[in-house]
C-alpha cells in the first residue's frame, strides 16, 4: 500500500555524541523502531524535517545488572525485556506487561525508550514501571537528569524532554522477593495485539498478615498513565483479605477521569478500572503468598 | 438427447465408491501459497503509471466546481480525471440505476469518489490529489435510515422521490388468523450493525492498454465477467475489446463483488485516456471508507406457537440502512426477506423490506448476503417462545424444521435435499446439548458459561427468475493432460484448484495432477460469479458436464479398442479396463488413439439452471433451487467482571450435499466462525456526526486474532444431495457465518439470563447491561 511520507532527512550517527548534535537542530526527531513514529508520520500527524536514527548505538542498548537495580538501555527491544531472566527474576511485572504489547515481529523492532518517548496515556510499559518506582535517566550534549516514570509523562503524546534530549536508560529497582507479589491486566477489544481499553499493574509487600506497602498504576484513564493513591491509602496497613482488596479498589475511581473514544466509553472504563484493579491486587496477593479467595 | 446434461448429471449421482470425491485432496495452490510465490495483483506491477482517488470530505453536497490547476502544477501529475471524461456510461449501479462510478453533479457520502488524478509515481499521483479542489455546496444530511424513510423534504436521491430505495414482501396464509391460534406470542426489536471485509489484499487494479490485443485490466474482482460489462461500458467499447484477468486474490468475502468491478473501471479509464498502464491501488483507510459493508439493519419481529410447541405466526419488518447507494442492496433485502422465517414451517408469514438511502459508505455484499441479520433476529425468536413454553430450545427447533415435502414461507415446496433436522438432531448428539444446557447457565460466580444453539438456511444460486448458469470449456492436451477454462475466480476458497479438479479427475479416472483449471478469467466463458456459496455446487456443473461428455466419447471408444461392451468399461487412476478382465489400456494411449481416429477430446459444459417464478406483487412463489442448511452450538464463558466473553467451542453440521473435499470445507467453517465470531464480538464501526467513519484503520477496527479463536470441532455432515449440482454438492462457503451471531448471542443469553437484542456483544456493552447502565 502507497502511503505519502513527508518530506525529511535521515541520519545515522556514529555516535551518541554526534547523535546529540544532529538533535540540536529545529524539527529532529529521534527515531528507534519506528513503530510510533512511521505511523504518525504516514497518517500526517507528524511532519519531521530531520530523523536521527538511534536504535544502533550501544550506550543506549542492553538489560544490566547495577547490583541493587536493573537498567534498561533505551533501545533494548521489548521482546529482550520479555525475554530477560534478571527482568523475570526481579521485577517480574514488567515482562508480564511488555508480553501483552502488540505482536512478537513489533515487539522485535520496537524499543521501551520509544514506548515511553511517544508518551501515550495507554503506553503498556508505564503501569509497571510506575509501580516499579522506576526512574528515567535522560541526556542531553553534556546535561544529564534522573527522574521518576511517573514524572516523565505531563500529556496525551506529551513528555517531559526538552529538545536535544534522549532518554538513556531506565532504572528498575530490583524489588521482587519474600511477601512480595506484583501482577499486569491488560483488557483491550480482542485478546492479543491491541491497545489497552485499560490497564493495571499493582505490586504489594505482605508481612505476616498485613499489606506493609500496595502500589496501583494504570493505563489509558487520564491523560498520561497515573498511580492510584488512594486505593494504596486504603490497602497499606490492612489485613491481607479479599474483602479489603473488593472494597480498597473502589476508591480508584477517585484516581481516574477517563475520557469517552473510539475504543470505550468514560463509563465503561471506570467500571474496568474497579474490576481490574481488583483482579490484579489478588493477582498480586497471591503471588506474595496470601491466599485469597473470592 | 446425445450428451444431455440431466442424464449426465444423473448417472453421476449414482456413483456410490469414488476415486477423489469426498477426499482431502490438496489443492493444487498449496506449496505456491506456502513459499510465497502466488501473485497477486500488485505483483505484476511493473513500470506503470499510478492512480489515486480523490475522495468526498462531505456527507451530502452538489459539486459546484473542481479545480484541478494546482494538482497538475506538480511535476509528474499527467491528469485529472473526473466525471466529464468518461467517455462511455458513467452510471455504474449494480441493482437500480443510482450510482455513478465519478461523483457528477452531487456527493453522497464520506467517501464517493469525485476524481483521479494519474501521475509518474506514487508519490506524484498522493501529492497531486491533496491539491484537488473541490467546490461543495453543502446539503443537509440523513444518517438515520428511519428518520430517512419519513423525510421528503431531504432526498438522497431526487430522481426517486423518496428515501427508500427498494420494497420487498412475502406473504402466507393469513398472520391476523395466525395469532389469534397463539398461546404465546414474543415481539422484539433486534439491531444490526456493519462489518467490513478487512480482506488482506485491498481493492487494487493494473490496466494495460493494449495487452494481449485488447485493454486487460488484471484486477481483484469475483466475476471477470462483470468487471468486463462495467469497464466496456464506462468506455464505451465492445465487451470483446476488454480483458479481465483475476490472479490470486487476498480474500474478497463478498467485498469485491461489490468494489471490484468499480477499481478495475477506475484503473481503465485512466489507461484508456493516457494510453499507459496505470496502476491504482487503495489503501486501507480508502478501503474501509469507501467500499460497501455488511448490511446494518433494525428487524421488528413478532412470532408465535401453540402450547404443543408449533410455530403459527410470524410478522417481520426489515429495515436495512443501504447508504449512499443501492449497490446490491435490494438483492441483499430480498434475501432476508426470504430467508426471515428461518428454515421453520410457518403457516402464517408477513414481511416487508424496506432499502433505505442515508448518507453513508453503502451497503454491501458481505459473506451471508443479508442473512445473519435475518437468522439472529429468527434464531434470539425461537429461544424466547421456547423459553416462554418451557421446551429445550433443540427439541422445540425439531418440531418445527422444514422436512422434504413442507413448503417455505414463499409455498415454495422442497420436495427432497432437506437434512437439516437430522443434522441438528446429530449435532445435539455430540456436543453433549442436553447435559449442557442443564448445567450451563447456573454459574453465579464471576464467570459464567452458556451454551447456545442457532440453525440457518441459505438459498443457492441467484433468487426468484432471475437466469443462473455454469459453463466452461475443457479439453484434453496430447499427452493426457487436461485444460479446464472457468470464470470462477479463486479467491482463497481453493474451488478451482480443489473441488473443480477434483471433479473432472473423478469424471475421467485420472490423478487430479492431471488437471490445471484455468481460472478467472473473461477468455473462459461467463461462469458468473464467484459469490453466494456458488463456485463449486453452480460453478463446477460446467467442467462437469464438460468431462462427463468427453468420458463418454472415450468409453465408446475404449470399448471398440478393447472389443467390450461400454457397460464394461471402467476408468480407474488413469487406466481404462474392462471389468473383470486383464485387458486394459493407459490413459495416453487413450487419448493418443482419440487424436488419431478423429474423437474430439474437448468440450463445453453449459447448465441453465431450471427455476419457477416469483409474484412480486403477492410475495408468492419460487425463491431458490434448493437451500443448504446448518446447525451450530457454541458455548462461550461471560466474565461478569469485564463483560469480556469468549467463545470457548463450536460445533457445526452441515447439511450441504456432498461433501467433495472435507479440508476445504473444514477451512471454510473455520474462516466463517471467525468472521462471525468478530462481527458478534468486536468489530464495529463509529461514525461521527457527519457519517464520517472514525476509525478507518485496523488499529480501532478491530478483528479477531488466532488467540480469540474458539475450538472448531468437527463438522457433521449429513449429505442431502441436490440434484442439479455434480455429485449433489451445495454450497458451503458462507454457511457457518450465518448462525454464528445467532448461537454465540443465544449462548450469551443462556449464560447472563439477558436477552441483548442489538450486536455487537462487546464487552462494553455486556458490562453495561450487566450493571443497569444501559
Ligand atoms: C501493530 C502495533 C501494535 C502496537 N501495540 C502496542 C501495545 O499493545 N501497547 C503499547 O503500549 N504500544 C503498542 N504499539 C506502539 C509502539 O509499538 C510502542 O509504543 C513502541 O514501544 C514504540 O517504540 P519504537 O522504538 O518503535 O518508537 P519510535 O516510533 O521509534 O518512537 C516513538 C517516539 O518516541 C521518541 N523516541 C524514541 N526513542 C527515544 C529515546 N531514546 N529518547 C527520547 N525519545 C525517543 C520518538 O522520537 C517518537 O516520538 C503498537 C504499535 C504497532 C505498530
Amino acid at each position: 500500500m502507497y502511503y505519502l511520507l513527508p518530506d525529511f532527512r535521515f541520519v545515522k550517527p556514529e555516535t551518541l555524541r554526534e547523535a546529540f548534535r544532529e538533535l540540536e537542530t529545529e524539527g529532529a526527531a529521534p527515531i528507534a523502531g519506528g513503530t510510533d513514529l512511521v505511523i504518525d508520520m504516514k497518517v500526517g500527524r507528524r511532519k519531521p524535517d530531520k530523523l536521527v536514527y538511534i536504535a544502533h548505538l550501544p550506550e543506549l542498548n542492553g538489560i544490566r545488572d547495577a547490583g541493587d537495580s536493573i537498567v534498561i538501555g533505551a533501545v533494548t527491544k521489548l521482546q529482550s525485556i520479555v525475554d530477560s531472566e534478571l527482568l523475570r527474576k526481579h521485577a517480574p511485572v514488567l515482562p508480564e506487561a511488555v508480553n501483552e504489547m502488540a505482536s512478537w515481529q513489533i515487539r522485535n523492532i520496537a524499543t521501551i525508550g520509544g514506548n515511553l518517548g511517544n508518551a501515550s496515556p495507554a503506553a503498556d510499559t508505564a503501569p509497571p514501571l510506575y509501580v516499579l518506582n522506576a526512574k528515567v535517566v535522560i541526556k542531553g550534549l553534556g546535561t544529564e537528569r534522573v527522574m521518576p516514570v511517573r514524572e516523565f509523562f505531563v500529556g496525551p503524546k506529551k513528555n517531559a524532554l526538552r529538545k536535544g534530549e534522549l532518554i538513556q536508560a531506565i532504572i528498575v529497582p530490583k524489588v521482587a522477593g519474600e511477601g512480595v507479589g506484583m501482577s499486569y491486566v491488560k483488557i483491550g477489544r480482542r485478546q492479543a495485539f491491541t491497545l489497552s481499553i485499560v490497564s493495571v499493574a499493582t505490586l504489594v509487600k505482605v508481612e505476616g498478615n498485613e499489606i506493609v506497602d500496595a502500589r496501583v498504576a494504570l493505563n489509558a484513564v487520564a491523560p498520561t498513565p497515573v498511580r492510584a493513591p488512594h486505593v494504596e491509602e486504603a490497602l497499606k496497613g490492612s489485613k491481607a483479605t479479599a474483602e479489603v482488596v473488593m472494597k480498597a479498589a473502589e476508591e480508584v475511581l477517585k484516581d481516574i477521569s477517563p475520557i469517552s473514544d473510539v475504543r470505550a466509553s468514560k463509563e465503561y472504563r471506570r467500571l474496568l478500572s474497579v474490576a481490574l484493579t481488583r483482579e490484579s491486587l489478588l493477582t498480586s496477593l497471591r503471588r506474595a503468598g496470601v491466599k485469597v479467595e473470592v | 438427447m446425445p450428451e444431455d446434461p440431466y442424464s449426465l448429471i444423473e448417472r453421476w449421482m449414482k456413483a456410490r465408491s469414488f476415486l477423489v470425491i469426498g477426499k482431502s485432496v490438496t489443492r493444487a495452490d498449496a506449496i505456491e501459497k506456502i513459499l510465497g510465490r502466488a501473485k497477486y495483483v500488485e505483483d505484476f506491477l511493473d513500470g506503470a503509471l499510478f492512480a489515486k482517488m480523490v475522495l468526498s470530505t462531505e456527507p451530502h453536497a452538489r459539486i459546484l466546481g473542481i479545480d484541478d490547476s494546482a494538482a497538475l502544477r506538480i511535476k509528474g501529475v499527467r491528469r485529472v480525471i473526473t466525471a466529464r471524461d468518461v467517455p462511455g456510461i458513467n452510471e455504474v449501479g449494480y441493482a437500480l440505476p443510482d450510482q455513478p462510478l465519478l461523483a457528477d453533479k452531487k456527493v453522497r457520502y464520506i467517501g464517493d469518489t469525485v476524481a483521479l488524478v494519474v501521475a509518474d509515481d506514487f508519490e506524484a499521483a498522493l501529492r497531486g490529489a491533496e491539491e484537488v479542489d473541490v467546490k461543495y455546496e453543502p446539503l443537509p444530511h440523513i444518517l438515520d435510515p428511519l428518520e430517512a424513510m419519513e423525510r421528503t423534504d431531504v432526498l438522497i436521491h431526487e430522481e426517486n422521490g423518496s428515501n427508500i430505495a427498494f420494497r420487498t414482501k412475502v406473504r402466507k396464509g393469513d398472520v391476523e388468523e395466525g395469532f389469534s391460534k397463539a398461546d404465546v406470542v414474543v415481539e422484539n426489536e433486534y439491531r444490526t450493525h456493519r462489518q467490513d471485509h478487512i480482506y488482506l489484499e485491498t481493492e487494487a487494479a493494473l490496466a494495460v492498454p493494449g495487452l494481449d490485443g485488447r485493454l486487460t485490466v488484471i484486477t481483484a474482482a469475483q466475476h471477470p465477467h462483470l468487471a468486463q460489462k462495467i469497464v466496456a461500458k464506462v468506455l464505451g467499447v465492445n465487451w470483446s475489446d476488454i480483458k479481465i484477468i483475476v490472479p490470486y486474490l487476498g480474500g474478497g468475502f463478498g467485498g469485491k463483488d461489490d468494489e471490484g468491478p468499480l477499481v478495475a473501471a477506475k484503473a481503465a479509464l485512466a489507461a484508456y485516456l493516457t494510453g499507459k498502464p496505470v496502476f491504482l491501488e487503495y489503501t486501507r483507510e480508502e478501503s474501509i471508507l469507501v467500499h460497501p459493508k455488511r448490511e446494518s439493519t433494525i428487524i421488528k419481529y413478532k412470532s408465535g406457537a401453540t402450547n404443543d410447541g408449533k410455530l403459527v405466526a410470524a410478522e417481520i419488518t426489515i429495515i436495512h440502512d443501504t447508504g449512499a447507494y443501492a449497490n446490491r442492496g435490494p438483492f441483499i433485502l430480498w434475501r432476508a426477506t426470504v430467508h426471515a422465517t428461518g428454515p421453520y414451517k410457518v403457516p402464517n408469514v408477513k414481511v416487508d423490506g424496506y432499502a433505505v438511502y442515508t448518507n453513508k459508505v453503502p451497503q454491501g455484499s458481505y459473506r451471508g448476503f443479508g442473512n445473519p441479520s435475518a437468522q439472529f433476529a429468527a434464531e434470539s425468536q425461537m429461544d424466547l417462545l421456547a423459553e416462554k413454553l418451557g421446551m429445550d430450545p433443540v427439541e422445540f427447533r425439531l418440531k418445527n424444521l422444514l422436512r422434504p415435502g413442507d413448503d417455505t414461507a414463499t409455498g415454495q415446496v422442497l420436495e427432497d435435499s432437506v437434512g437439516i433436522a437430522e443434522a441438528l438432531e446429530k449435532l445435539a448428539k455430540v456436543a453433549d446439548w442436553k447435559r449442557k444446557r442443564e448445567t450451563y447457565g447456573k454459574d453465579t460466580g464471576r464467570f459464567r458459561r452458556g451454551i447456545g444453539v442457532a440453525v440457518a438456511w441459505h438459498g443457492i444460486s441467484t433468487s426468484r427468475g432471475v437466469p443462473d448458469w455454469s459453463n466452461a470449456y475443457l479439453k484434453v492436451e496430447r499427452d493426457g493432460s487436461v485444460t479446464v477454462h472457468t470464470g470462477i475466480v479463486e479467491i482463497g476458497q481453493g474451488s478451482p484448484n480443489s473441488s473443480h479438479r477434483q471433479i473432472v479427475a473423478e469424471v475421467l479416472g485420472i490423478p487430479p495432477e492431471k488437471v490445471k483449471v484455468v481460472y478467472g478469467t473473461t477468455d473462459a466463458p461467463d461462469t458468473g460469479a464467484t459469490h453466494a456459496s456458488r463456485g463449486t455446487t453452480v460453478g463446477a456443473i460446467g467442467p462437469f458436464i464438460a468431462a462427463a461428455k468427453v468420458r463418454e466419447r472415450l468409453e465408446r471408444l475404449a470399448s471398440e479398442l478393447l472389443h467390450a461392451p461400454v457397460e464394461q468399461i471402467e476408468f480407474v487412476n488413469g487406466i481404462i479396463k474392462v471389468r473383470g478382465t486383464d485387458k486394459q489400456i493407459t490413459w495416453e494411449k487413450l487419448i493418443d488413439e482419440a487424436y488419431k481416429r478423429g474423437v474430439e477430446v474437448s468440450a463445453t459444459g453449459y447448465f441453465f439452471l431450471p427455476k419457477g417464478k416469483f409474484d412480486d406483487e403477492k410475495g408468492r412463489g419460487f425463491a431458490y433451487p434448493a437451500y443448504s442448511f446448518i446447525a451450530m452450538i457454541a458455548e462461550v464463558e461471560v466474565d461478569t467482571w469485564t463483560g469480556v466473553t469468549r467463545v470457548t467451542r463450536v460445533w457445526p453440521a452441515l447439511a450441504a450435499g456432498k461433501i467433495i473435499n472435507p479440508q476445504q470445507v473444514e477451512g471454510q467453517i473455520e474462516g466463517a466462525v471467525a468472521q462471525g465470531m468478530g462481527y458478534v464480538l468486536m468489530e464495529q464501526f463509529v461514525f461521527d456526526e457527519r457519517g464520517r467513519i472514525l476509525n478507518p484503520n485496523l488499529t480501532d477496527y478491530v478483528i479477531p486474532t488466532a488467540l480469540d479463536m474458539p475450538q472448531v470441532m468437527k463438522p457433521v455432515y449429513v449429505e442431502d444431495l441436490f440434484k442439479y449440482s455434480p455429485f449433489g454438492a451445495k454450497g458451503v462457503g458462507e454457511m457457518a457465518l450465518i448462525p454464528a451471531p445467532a448461537a454465540i448471542a443465544n449462548a450469551v443469553a443462556h449464560a447472563l439470563g439477558i436477552r441483548f437484542t442489538q450486536l455487537p456483544l462487546t464487552p462494553e456493552r455486556i458490562l453495561l447491561t450487566l450493571r443497569g447502565e444501559k
